[in-house]
């Protein structure tokens, strides 16, 4: 019981750019650690309101998606175990040109509210996209700046960083997370995103055809903190 | 949104001429503008589908758009056109309202 109260107390804040980066690169932790009971607060900075998939046949225009694209992440932290969701209205594909400090400052705001033992977001360089650089460098600098206890943890993409030397980083930086027990719950969430994924044809194909897509692991790197076990971020 | 009907698109663009307009414009992922305020004096539709539509204003201006597959008058009377690929993915938008969008 005490186990499970101290569990009970563990809290991870994740700050990402569009809805779907949580469900599409970590959707497995996320589903894990909720499931084992950590507290969840995701942070989005956009409705991804500028994506270019409206659905397959289409059934959304570039007015309605920002609500629709809402709507569906959260039924995705729905299927994930992701109990708070904010949005930080910055419309899709301008977060790079958001006042920097400003930004910092809202995302400290959620660290010394929450005070998380984990903080997830973008690698500031590695993020693979504007938004995603941008939301990781503000969030980096909320972490320094708030002196959080916890560890900061960057995401990042399929199996890259089973080989971290390509990046300049050793194997000791990198946190592996075996989500293979979670895959049922990453699917549904990917399912929930229905305009981002109906012109991913396997995502429809019978459960298990498309649950071996999925890799068994997902890959963090550390920003900050001090690090954990290689295989846990916690 | 529905398929391009020409006339009725030509003529529901007709009802933004002679007066200010905000327009929404984009072409895949290059290039966005948002709310440019413009007084359209002419608007045209050419074409058999994908269309390509033309909007003449402030007197010495252009805004030419084509790949135009769908439209649709929504409930707060903006005009939306939009092109689709044939995966569902939008290439162009090109939105006529008589206020602002959002943000």
């Amino acid at each position: 019981m005490k186990i499970n109260d101290r569990k009970a107390q563990r809290k991870l804040l994740a700050v990402f750019a569009h809805p779907d980066d949580e469900t599409f690169i970590c959707g497995g932790a996320l589903a894990k650690y909720a499931a084992e009971g950590v507290d969840i607060t995701l942070v989005s900075a956009t409705r991804g309101e500028m994506g270019r998939r409206m659905g397959n046949p289409p059934y959304l225009n570039r007015e309605s998606m920002g609500a629709a694209r809402e709507s569906e992440l959260r039924e995705a932290c729905l299927r994930l175990g992701i109990r708070q969701l904010h949005f930080l209205d910055i419309r899709d594909k301008t977060v790079e040109f958001i006042n920097e400090e400003k930004l910092t400052e809202r995302i400290a705001g959620f660290i010394r509210e929450l005070e998380p033992d984990v903080v997830l977001t973008f690698h500031e360089k590695l993020g693979g996209h504007p938004d995603h650089n941008a939301i990781g460098k503000a969030t980096t600098a909320a972490f320094r700046r708030t002196g959080s206890k916890g560890a900061l943890y960057f995401i990042s993409f399929g199996a890259t960083m089973a080989r971290p030397e390509r990046f300049g980083y050793s194997r000791k930086d990198v946190v592996r997370v075996d989500v293979s027990a979670y895959l049922q719950a990453k699917l549904a969430a990917f399912r929930a995103h229905r305009c981002q994924t109906e012109i991913d044809e396997w995502v429809w194909l019978p459960d298990r055809e498309a649950l071996s897509r999925f890799g068994k692991h997902e890959y963090f790197l550390l920003g900050g903190g001090k690090p954990s076990s290689g295989d846990s971020l916690f | 949104m529905i398929p391009i009907i020409k006339p009725d698109a030509e003529a529901k663009l007709s009802e933004f001429t002679g007066a200010e307009a905000y327009i929404h414009s984009e072409a895949t992922s290059y290039v966005f503008v948002r709310n440019f305020k413009v007084r359209v004096t002419e608007a045209f539709v050419a074409g058999e589908g994908p269309y390509r539509v033309a909007l003449r204003f402030d007197g010495h201006g252009w805004l030419r758009m084509e790949a135009i597959t769908h439209y649709e008058m929504d409930e707060h009377g903006r005009l939306l056109l939009a092109g689709y690929d044939d995966s569902g993915r939008m290439n162009v938008a090109l939105h006529l309202g008589k206020e602002p969008f959002p943000e």
